[in-house]
């Protein structure tokens, strides 16, 4: 490959693990009461750099992908030439715009041990980073309102079992004991017949896991470039040679997409199109109310998810738009919709308001899986086609395609998430039973 | 109780004294008026605080008065979060308030104020990270800091409503520029919806002068003169989607469903043109101690005094920099009390203000310290511009006029009126509201910009304070985020929290982008820039945007008698079918015995007409179709263009060019789709008229070796003998007097059996004859649920059960009816290739060793510990075979019939499972179905 | 919630229609290739920009068409038949 099989490693290398940053603070109860006392300021969580004119590896896309990308990069490989450029703010797209669900339920072998992967990542990252991501494992519901998603419920627990993940099928009962609010009764439109229950999985707080690889990446090296769009990317005879960014030209012979949203734009400027079609994902906030939910709470016959936050707002998402946009504006008939759903399953919380609605761009891919790996651009490298788990991924993302990068060669972990795979119809099975899955 | 703080009756007062009302608030019973809000009324009564800031706890009192003052979010009965400066009293609330424990005047949590100086913006990130195990303990601690209200498990849904409005022009916002923008469009005879947040028209006048007074009077006359004009009070375009969607809520609209008050109604409006005329927000002034009880706006104090008559405090301290200030000064003069001007016009400044539970005193930047029980500021005014934010507009500001303006990047069909725009006597803003208004109506007009007047830069004094108080961030901890590198202004509010609380930085988001541009050292706040509004501008109850149920439900023309015979209900997408009768496996063994009935309406029925059908079919069909004989039937498998399977069902020759198309259930409406997409999309050349007959037939199934026997009974002009009428043929005739009647035979259960499709308005009256004359053939009615069993029993599989979203062709054991031969049919290069590989899972008929275990559908089939090799997606006990029954997926290599593969059952356990000959259990030649 | 023009219905909430996505050519099934047929099926260009879309009117006169959106204003500045009922009302003239 371009670069890295044969000079990363060089420039800016140290043992793998060390932050090599001149000033460290780190965070803990000791240093917050220091803090009060002195009153002096903290340092900066990631510093400001002058664009260089070369690195090693150029990583598009600030977001939790992009930034955990770099973070493996020096942990793992000791490769800290790095730059991670953004168009905006450190984890200004989707890593900030999600709803923040951790879980490891998929249906497939592949899928689990992948999720399974991010979960346990996830369940260290505060330590790891010396940054509480505030990861609450308060248990994940997939409920089921008809014969088929149960039977979906449990095809899930099955595999999830055989691959050692805590995830079982539950009644009407049960789930009344973990989610007092729900209406299980059978008089209802759409009667909850039980749920797929996974207590590993929760929330965690999104903005935090952007911050503390960033500030994670940085301690170790890597440079973080916020406000430095991307404007095209040069190769010869098929190869990376760099990047134009809106502040100045990067030589490297590694690339690597990192963005949801728009990855489809980014592709084209190596002129490669992939099986992504963007749409816009929708979620919403309530104002906050005195806690009552105690789990994760997904619907995918109703087409919604929500939680309640530490804050106490409860926090909504839904499936995709139906048509492919670009627009992040947001639209009536979502919250309309997810309203009227949420208040089927819990009819009393109807005098809740609606705070805020935004949206996120998700690259959907016809498998309900990710494009990860080599391209046929030789140092082109993509992370992208997240639809709307990007979140619970970017831990494990980041770790395996470091090793990518770093190794020359794809991870087993991610093997079968291959572009190649729609060329040769080899998809991948979590399409098996596609529904609203977070 | 304290001291009464009302005034005599003050010229624009909104409250009648003459109405009482009573109240309970913390448990203790008080008294207002009609027209009061909440707060007003507290306010009245000498009620100082309304609620406990969310992170130290500190006692907070009124801030703006309006619906979005921070700190008069209040529980009322079962509501939680109402905007006590904002709702009206009503007799009986009990309110209480939020977030404070044990109570208002001692909340044990307060002890955050002194540890305060530890709790800095995002403290919570820096630590509890290790041991891993006590995070748990830390969040449950954290979440019970939780603000808001209290919501209960059993609380009632209520009722809510929702509208549709189409108008020429809604204009958002009534004070003049609204009314007179609302004026003039009526005048050019356009359709107009004006709406505003509060219950009375008037904006800013109704707490103004006697002028200002007078001229509101004038204008809500002239509105009141047009029937073209539709007011909402009391409601807030609280939205603007793409195209003019417009989303206004209206709060309490006085309507009533079944008896049951409506809460709240959200009206759809699409509108021609949107006339914002939202007015000004007062901001308020960030010093030490400014979210001190007693501390308020200048608008604040003067909506307390003249439309409630109630006196704020009696010793003012106001810091004024332009003339809304003067006025409140000029009230709280009228009013008795006594007042420091503060005038910021030349030179003077607030320091910092001190005192416990209500501001005692105030330090002055003169260096005076003055006792007061009031400070009042009136320091500038945030411009309200979400809703033109979510038409487009980045708003530019303006230092000289130190607030925010709209650009001219507001998209087209959307204005702006009066105030938002610049600043005028009452005259003026009516002379350009109705010049937009005029405009709105489409009339070549004019527009008088109304001027910029300069006013002070002030957002933060010499010392700090509270930028956000709903969230409890100051300006400090703001400079701190910066400083640890947060310094945008999204990243700073995503750390900080400032502006994501309930107000949604109504008030303070200016403040917020002043602070962060002091941070940095930068003068022109458009450095900064804004952060994106996002919708919705007020909150909206989520019974509100829900609204009322309106699920699609479908029933049969035969529900009447599925209810009547204690049919258990499944939920089968739109449908509600009967699953059972009470004991599915007699009912088996009553359809293998005698004979059955089974309403099967839902099935999806296309009517297909013309020269061309048998090439749609054959398009459509993995299967040959060409050749198909006029009264002949047969069964066809669809698959999409990726290969995998999609539909199955059996379609029929009725007449030369008239055909009629079955799907399944689930199906039918994505088939439809899927044969108009071909016929418009890829072949218009083709003749045929395809019609969707689904309801338009009741359909009847009657199953069972003595069904001919009971048909005979009832069907003329149809011979029924095998030999006139064979399998998978169709033929029209009359049923139980009933004209237009086809019935097929078919076999989805293995016996002998007649499909009987009738007008839909006779289903129920043929399905109870057929039971009638069957009474001594020991007919019974059978459900979905014996189906199942006897289609399993047969090996038929069900799409969407049997197969998956990666299930192609072959895969599904359907070599026997793929025909590649075909020119062209739907997925046939997907089918042609996986023809050449065999890699793919094949489904196979299983049976269990242990005839009396039933896997549960979805366990897995496995080798070793953990290898997945296939899975169970069908079982049951069969009551015929009296053993258990199934259908799954298996690798290639053991799909041989005798093979023996392991299941895992949910419980863990492991069974094991062999491999069939064939797909059938039962009967596999098909004797008992073609006699 | 934008509103489609419909040739048929004219201006409609989106909410009446079910959209099909990107309008592609179908290959030829004689003579198609993996590469081929699976680009068809399953690669999009996915453009920022005006992009040629086909629309359903489901909850209406039940007609396929084709527009023009721009997928990131969501304006929509044509509306048509689809290109094969085109092609066919020129030939038959």
């Amino acid at each position: 490959m371009a670069v890295n099989g044969s000079n990363a490693g060089t420039a800016g290398t140290t043992r793998p693990g060390k932050p090599t940053a001149k000033y460290r603070a780190k965070y803990s109860a000791f240093s917050l009461i220091k803090h009060g006392l002195t009153k002096g300021d903290w340092p900066r969580a990631w510093r400001q750099h002058e664009l260089r004119k070369h690195y090693d590896v150029v990583i598009i896309g600030a977001g939790i992908h992009g930034l955990a990308t770099a973070y493996y990069l020096a942990t793992n490989h000791g490769i800290t030439n790095v730059a991670i450029v953004d168009k905006s703010y450190v984890g200004s797209g989707g890593s900030g715009r999600n709803t923040s669900i951790v879980r490891s339920n998929y249906l497939t072998p592949e899928g689990v041990r992948f999720y399974d992967r991010s979960v346990k990542l996830y369940e260290d990252l505060s330590a790891d980073l010396n940054f509480n991501i505030m990861f609450g494992q308060m248990g994940h519901l997939t409920l089921a309102h008809n014969d088929s998603s149960l039977r979906t419920m449990r095809w899930r627990a099955e595999v999830n079992k055989l691959e050692g993940i805590d995830s079982e099928v539950i009644g009407p009962d049960d789930i009344k004991q973990i989610v007092p609010y729900m209406d299980t009764s059978d008089q209802t439109r759409y009667p909850i017949l039980g749920a797929l229950f996974h207590p590993p999985g929760g929330t965690v707080r999104h903005d935090a896991v952007n911050w503390g690889y960033a500030r994670g990446a940085d301690l170790r090296g890597a440079e973080i470039h916020q406000q430095t769009e991307v404007l095209g990317i040069t190769t010869d005879r098929g190869a990376v040679t760099g990047v134009d960014t809106s502040k100045g030209h990067i030589a490297t012979g590694t690339v690597v997409n990192c963005t949801a949203g728009w990855a489809s734009l980014i592709n084209a400027m190596v002129g490669l199109k992939m099986p992504l079609v963007t749409h816009p994902l929708q979620a919403a906030v309530t104002e906050p109310v005195k806690k009552f939910l105690n789990a994760v709470v997904v619907s995918g016959s109703l087409h919604v998810y929500v939680s309640q936050t530490d804050r106490g707002e409860l926090v909504f998402g839904a499936s995709t738009d139906p048509y492919a946009s670009y627009s992040m504006r947001g639209s009536l008939e979502f919250t309309e919709e997810l309203a009227g759903h949420v208040l089927e399953l819990m009819p009393s919380i109807a005098k809740m308001r609606v705070l805020r609605q935004w949206a996120g761009l998700c690259d959907m891919t016809p498998d309900f899986s990710p494009i990860m790996g080599f391209t046929p651009v030789k140092g082109y490298l993509v992370d992208v086609g997240w639809g709307t788990y990007g979140f619970k991924a970017g831990p494990v993302s980041g770790e395996q395609m470091a090793a990518c990068i770093a190794m020359q060669r794809v991870p087993e972990l991610i093997s079968s998430f291959d572009l190649a795979r729609f060329a040769e119809g080899r998809l991948v099975g979590e399409k098996g039973a596609a529904a609203v899955g977070h | 109780m304290a001291e009464s703080r009302r005034l005599t009756p003050q010229p624009g007062e909104v409250i009648d004294r003459s109405s009482p009302i009573t109240f309970r608030w913390e448990g203790d019973s008080y008294q207002g008026f009609t027209g009061d809000t909440i707060v007003s009324a507290l306010a009245a009564n000498g009620v100082d605080i309304f609620s406990r800031s969310f992170k130290y706890k500190k006692p907070r009192g009124v801030l703006s008065a309006t619906f979005h003052d921070p700190n008069c979010t209040v529980q009322v009965d079962d509501e939680p979060n109402v905007r006590g400066a904002h709702r009206q009293l009503q007799t009986g609330m009990v309110v209480s308030p939020e977030n404070v424990w044990p109570s208002l005047k001692f909340d044990a949590r307060s002890a955050n104020q002194v540890v305060g100086r530890f709790l800095s913006a995002g403290f919570y990130y820096k630590t509890f990270m290790k041991p891993a195990k006590l995070w748990p303990v830390y969040q449950k601690i954290l979440g019970r800091f939780a603000a808001g209200g209290i919501t209960r498990a059993d609380a009632e849904h209520g009722y809510y409503d929702k509208r549709y409005i189409h108008v020429d022009v809604c204009v958002a916002g009534g004070g003049p520029a609204g009314m007179a923008a609302a004026i003039t469009a009526a005048d050019a005879g356009k359709s107009v919806l004006l709406v505003e947040e509060e219950y009375d028209l008037g904006g800013h006048l109704r707490y103004g002068s006697a002028d200002e007074l007078a001229a509101l009077a004038r204008l809500r006359a002239q509105v009141a003169t047009h029937d073209n004009i539709e007011v909402m009070t009391n409601s807030v375009v609280t939205a603007r989607y793409d195209m003019n969607w417009i989303a206004v809520i209206q709060r309490q609209p006085g309507i009533s469903v079944k008896g049951h008050e409506i809460h709240e109604r959200l009206c759809k409006v699409r509108t021609g043109t949107l006339v914002v005329a939202a007015g000004l927000i007062e901001r308020p002034y960030v010093f030490e101690g400014n979210d001190l009880a007693g501390v308020m706006l200048s608008t604040a104090v003067r909506r307390m005094i003249n439309l409630y008559g109630v006196l704020p405090g009696s010793r003012a301290v106001v810091l004024t920099a332009n003339p809304e200030g003067d006025a409140c000064v000029d009230n709280l003069i009228r009013v008795g009390a006594s007042v420091t001007v503060v005038d910021a016009r030349t030179g003077g400044n607030v320091v910092r203000a001190k005192g416990g539970k209500r501001v005692k005193s105030v330090e002055l930047a003169d260096g005076r310290t003055i006792e007061c029980d009031l400070v009042v500021t009136a320091i500038g005014w945030t411009a309200p511009v979400p809703l033109l934010n979510m038409a487009g507009d980045r708003p530019v500001y303006d230092k000289t006029a130190a607030r925010f303006f709209p650009t001219d990047r507001v998209a087209a069909n959307v204005l702006v009126a009066g105030a938002l725009t610049g600043d005028g006597t009452t005259s003026e803003l009516i002379a350009h509201g109705a010049a937009i208004g005029a405009q709105a109506a489409g009339s070549p007009v004019d527009v008088t910009a109304l001027a910029r007047v300069a006013h002070p830069e002030m957002y933060r004094s010499t010392t700090h304070g509270i930028v956000d108080y709903s969230e409890d961030v100051s300006s400090k901890d703001m400079v701190a985020a910066k400083k640890e590198g947060y310094d945008s202004i999204e990243l700073v509010k995503r750390y900080t929290t400032v502006t994501m609380g309930p107000s949604q930085g109504k008030l303070e988001s200016v403040n917020a982008v002043a602070i962060m541009a002091e941070a940095h050292g930068v003068k022109d706040l458009n450095e900064i820039g804004t952060t994106v509004w996002r919708p919705p501008y007020v909150p909206i109850t989520l019974g509100a945007l829900g609204g009322r149920g309106f699920e699609n439900t479908r029933f049969s023309p035969i529900q009447p008698w599925h209810e009547a015979h204690m049919a258990r209900p499944l939920v089968a997408g739109d449908w509600i079918r009967p699953e059972h009768y009470g004991n599915p496996a007699a009912e088996v063994t009553n359809v293998r015995t005698n004979v059955g009935l089974i309403d099967v309406t839902p099935l999806g029925k296309l009517d297909l007409r013309g020269a061309d059908v048998p090439r749609l079919l054959n398009l459509l069909y993995v299967n040959k179709w060409l050749k198909l004989p006029v009264g002949g039937v047969r069964y066809g498998v669809m698959c999409a263009e990726d290969g995998v399977v999609m539909d199955d069902g059996v379609t029929g020759r009725l007449s030369e060019h008239h055909y009629m198309m079955t799907t399944t259930s689930s199906g039918a409406a994505t088939v439809w789709e899927w044969v108009e997409n071909w016929l418009q999309t890829e072949h218009p050349e083709w003749e045929v008229h395809c019609t969707p007959v689904t309801t338009g037939y009741a359909s009847i199934n009657v199953a069972g070796p003595r069904s001919r026997q009971l048909l005979r009974r009832l069907v003329e002009n149809v011979d029924l003998s095998n030999e006139a009428f064979p399998y998978m043929t169709v033929r029209q005739g009359t049923v139980a007097g009933i004209a237009d009647c086809f019935m097929w035979r078919i076999g989805f259960t293995g016996e002998l059996s007649f499909e009987i499709h009738v007008p839909a308005a006779y289903g129920l009256h043929v399905w109870e004859r057929l039971m009638d004359s069957g009474q001594d053939l020991g007919i019974g009615a059978f459900g979905v649920e014996a189906q199942r069993i006897m289609r399993l029993e047969k090996g038929h599989f069900i799409v969407g059960q049997d197969t998956d979203g990666l299930t192609v062709g072959y895969g599904a054991d359907l070599d026997w009816c793929i025909k590649l031969d075909k020119d062209d049919f739907a997925g046939k290069p997907e089918l042609v290739w996986q023809s050449q590989r065999s890699n793919y899972q094949r489904l196979v008929a299983l049976q269990p060793v242990d005839p009396t275990v039933v896997p549960a559908e979805a366990s897995q089939l496995v080798e070793g510990t953990k290898s997945i090799v296939g899975r169970v997606t069908s079982s049951r006990m069969s009551p015929t075979l009296n053993r258990s029954i199934c259908l799954g997926y298996v690798e290639p290599r053991l799909a041989t019939p005798g093979t023996v593969v392991t299941c895992q059952l949910p419980d863990r356990s492991r069974v094991q499972l062999t491999v069939m000959n064939g797909l059938a259990h039962v009967d596999p030649d098909g004797s008992r179905m073609k006699v | 919630m934008i509103s489609v023009p419909c040739p048929w219905c004219d201006e409609r909430n989106s909410a009446e229609f079910r959209p099909a996505g990107e309008s592609k050519k179908r290959p030829d099934v004689a003579t198609t290739t993996p590469e081929e047929w699976r680009t068809y099926l399953y690669t999009k260009s996915n453009l920022a920009d005006w992009v040629t879309e086909t629309w359903y009117h489901r909850a209406g006169c039940r007609r396929y068409f084709a527009i023009e959106r721009h997928t990131v204003t969501n304006d929509i500045r044509t509306s048509r038949l689809p290109a094969a009922q085109i092609r066919l009302k020129e030939s038959r003239g």
